[in-house]
């Protein structure tokens, strides 16, 4: 399996996560690199957990993993639960002020997850948290959430500014496009800053 | 009653010890015997008299169904409900039967559930000759066949008793032969059954990936057990000769067989799915030469073969037409005097591995549900009111079976609803479930139940939950949107009438209005006999309105949880009240519910259809 990188994107049904998913694959695509993709969405419009794959290498046979190298959640819970596909010394990407309560958090019978941090730390996983909302809103468009964190992503991924802008005019509407690469500019700059910072 | 001649006839043959049977009407009788009180089924030829027979005992309801999938799914209904119930129907019936029947192999039953296929080798009086016994395989269910009268008539008891030990519908597997052939049967003393109640379990009875995928393994745990009693069996019987060659055969060709080698060895397979390996190889014991006998399909052969050990078959025995012993004795004869195979050990397949379902980490679950503003919530909501069982069906209203509304007892295949409903209901004499169906559901295969709960005189409630879409799988068009493909329109079916052009009662109200739908339903279940209550509310995905906000006065709401209840994604629980959340469209369901007067709208928006 070596040679094929996995990102697993996560969220709730309506947040993006299958245009986010095509975006990557056409990135890796544009990159000269074999993809492949894979999706659950049965019932993605009805606010249950989605889950979308994308694998890209040399050679790449399945298109789906339990184990990925790079997560991309676009909400904090659902980062929580994507962390059980990381390995130490993975990356997880999260919207983490995002928070969309299931309706037994709503009803108050189970309590929402809060300190992400705690949690990626004890599993020995990187954590990228991304305000990802007000980059969106920054942007131009709340719904551009899965963009702004895919520019944050993009610093963790091989490929370099040329191939993501092919990505982004391949897979996102013209209609929308240029508040979506707004938005994929400030993320991108966001983690780039925080890098910068870094001891 | 008591004039009709045929009843009459039959009471006075069953004074006497023996009857003289056909293998239908054996079936039959066994069935009443083993406490079956609930038949139905389709006709078809080798299979109709079974039915027909089975009317005329005392105490059985009978009745045809307007085709074999309904059949099975009312079969459903009143296994449910407590009832020994047997479905009958031809080879190709279970074709049409089959969509029920492979969810059905992991719900199981209440009480026990037969479902009688005659097959007819030689299409005597068919469109096609197929092997009933490759359905036993594909759904992991055991396979009974009677090779004589006295068989049909006993093996019934066994069918049931083999329902209920292993929670499984179990199919018997009769032929032409057997069906029309006739003999001496010699009753058995009735059997005593007592009825169970029924116990509403959604994990069992409500099919959504999440309970169907626990069930699936008990379907392979189960096979494994089944295998396992078909090698201690007294159906399954070594029966002992003076050749050196041994027949392993069922069914009628048993009777064939039996007759063109009465020195061979016999290995008699009444519970031909799943195999006894080890019976079997037991008769390789005892013998150098074996031959499977069977007609069409080298059912028994393949895993013959599959074990490693040498055996004669299709290449001898025909695989397409019927058998009789002259045919058996002339393809197996010259067999005889060739050399014996070398003798092999037998290599038992294991059983299977059954994958792991993974732990999911201990996180708050965020299953799907029903959409903020989905009008169709106020049914679920409005039903709560009654004390009904709910027959569910395939669609995304299924979501209303999940907690807190918790509104529905079963969901099976497409258009199943109605089909349960109706033998459920008959089966306890009431109007004690409604069936709840999508209009695309409707569409796809709620007609033919309909009908046929019509014509067997159901009392019973089908609420059509009518959104004018297919909206589960993202909004296709169906007859009653005219919808097509490329979004152009031709004619829309109206559901109304399309029930009263049956002769069914109709009423179609606004879902958007609760006060109206409440008194509606209520009217509708007060009231004897069957009807449809079309509930309308185009799908909110579709639509997405904006009529405004619901806000809480927190001075007035006391926590009471009347609007928590309806599942709405868009209402929060607080530490003093309950707050409302953005996804909220207005559409005020909560505000009906509410007794304190503590929510109200605001900011009315204007309407913004997509």
């Amino acid at each position: 399996m070596s040679g094929v990188t996995t990102v697993s994107l996560v969220g709730v049904g309506g947040q993006g996560i299958l245009l986010g998913a095509a975006i990557i694959a056409e990135t890796a695509s544009a990159a000269g690199l074999r993809v492949k993709t894979s999706e659950v969405h049965g019932m993605a419009q009805r606010g249950g957990t989605v889950v979308s794959t994308v694998r890209f290498g040399e050679l790449v046979w399945s298109p789906v993993s339990r184990h990925a190298d790079v997560v991309i959640a676009t909400e904090l819970l659902e980062g929580h639960r994507g962390l059980a596909l990381l390995a130490p010394g993975g990356v997880l990407i999260c919207a983490t002020t995002t928070r969309i309560s299931p309706g037994s958090v709503l009803r108050r019978e189970q309590v929402y997850p809060e300190d992400l941090r705690a949690a990626a730390d004890a599993r020995g996983v990187r954590l990228i948290a991304v305000d990802a909302e007000a980059l969106a809103r920054e942007a131009g468009a709340l719904r551009a959430v899965n963009v702004a964190l895919l520019g944050a992503a993009s610093a963790v991924m091989p490929f370099d500014a040329a191939a993501w802008q092919r990505g982004l005019v391949a897979a996102v509407p013209a209609k929308i496009l240029e508040v979506n690469e707004r938005a994929f500019a400030l993320g991108r700059d966001v983690v780039h800053g925080e890098e910068t910072r870094a001891p | 009653m008591f004039d009709n001649p045929e009843r009459l006839r039959l009471q006075s043959v069953a004074m006497e010890r023996t009857l003289f049977l056909s293998g239908n009407e054996a079936i039959a009788h066994g069935a009443a015997r083993a406490a079956t009180t609930f038949a139905c089924g389709y006709p078809g030829t080798p299979s109709t008299e079974i039915l027909e027979t089975v009317a005329r005992l005392e105490g059985v309801h009978a009745e045809w169904c307007v085709n074999e999938k309904v059949a099975l799914e009312t079969a459903v209904g009143a296994s449910r409900a407590g009832r020994r119930t047997l479905v009958t129907m031809k080879h190709v019936g279970l074709n049409v039967a089959a969509d029920p029947l492979l969810t059905l192999t992991q719900t199981g039953v209440n009480a026990g559930l037969v479902i009688v296929s005659a097959d007819d080798p030689n299409m005597n009086s068919s469109q096609n000759e197929q092997d009933s016994r490759n359905y036993a395989k594909f759904v992991k269910i055991p396979m009974l066949e009677p090779s004589d009268c006295q068989e049909a008539y006993d093996f019934m008891a066994e069918a049931f008793a083999l329902s209920e030990e292993f929670d499984t519908p179990v199919l018997l597997r009769s032929t032409t032969r057997v069906s029309h052939g006739r003999g001496q049967v010699v009753p058995g003393v009735p059997i005593a059954f007592e009825s169970p109640d029924y116990v509403k379990d959604v994990t069992k009875y409500l099919m959504v990936p999440q309970h169907a995928r626990l069930r699936n393994r008990l379907v392979i745990e189960r096979l494994q057990r089944l295998r396992a009693r078909a090698e201690e069996s007294s159906l399954n019987v070594l029966e002992a000769g003076t050749a050196d060659f041994g027949i392993i055969t069922s069914g009628i060709s048993y009777a064939y067989a039996r007759e063109a080698f009465p020195a061979a060895w016999f290995l008699k397979l009444g519970m031909s799915h799943p195999l006894p390996y080890h019976k079997v190889a037991q008769l390789y014991q005892h013998v150098s030469r074996v031959a499977v006998v069977e007609e069409l399909d080298p059912f028994l052969e393949e895993q013959v073969r599959m074990l490693g050990l040498p055996v004669i078959g299709k290449e001898a025995i025909p695989a397409n037409g019927e058998l009789d012993q002259d045919v058996v004795f002339r393809a197996l004869e010259p067999y005889l005097s060739r050399r014996a195979p070398r003798r092999r050990r037998p290599v038992f397949p294991p059983a299977p591995r059954i994958a792991d379902v993974p732990p999911a980490p201990e996180l708050p679950v965020r299953p799907p549900v029903l959409c903020a503003g989905c009008k169709h919530r106020s049914v679920f909501s409005a039903l709560r009111r009654h004390k009904l069982a709910a027959m569910g069906d395939i669609g995304c209203y299924m979501l209303g079976a999940d907690a807190p509304l918790s509104a529905l007892d079963s969901s099976l295949c497409m258009g199943a609803s109605i089909g349960i409903m109706a033998g459920f209901n008959k089966a306890l004499g009431r109007k004690a479930s409604v069936a709840v169906i999508g209009d695309s559901t409707f569409f796809h295969s709620g007609i033919t139940p309909l009908i046929s709960a019509y014509y067997n005189q159901v009392d019973g409630l089908v609420m059509i939950l009518d959104n004018r879409t297919t909206a589960m799988t993202g909004h296709q068009g169906h007859p009653g949107s005219g919808v097509h493909p490329d979004l152009s329109e031709g004619p829309e079916i109206d559901i109304q009438k399309l029930c009263e052009g049956i002769g069914v009662r109709c009423v179609t109200v606004d879902a958007a209005d609760y006060g109206a739908l409440v008194a509606a339903l209520k009217t509708e279940v007060d009231t004897p006999g069957l009807s449809v209550f079309v509930a309308q509310a185009p799908c909110a995905l579709w639509v997405r309105e904006d009529l405004g906000q619901v806000v809480v006065d927190e001075e007035r709401c006391n926590l009471c949880g009347l609007c928590l209840d309806i599942g709405c994604p868009a209402i929060a629980s607080g530490e003093d009240a309950v707050s409302i959340t953005d996804a909220c469209t207005g559409c005020a369901l909560c505000i009906e519910v509410c007794r304190r007067g503590a929510l109200s709208l605001a900011g009315s928006g204007a309407e913004d259809a997509r």
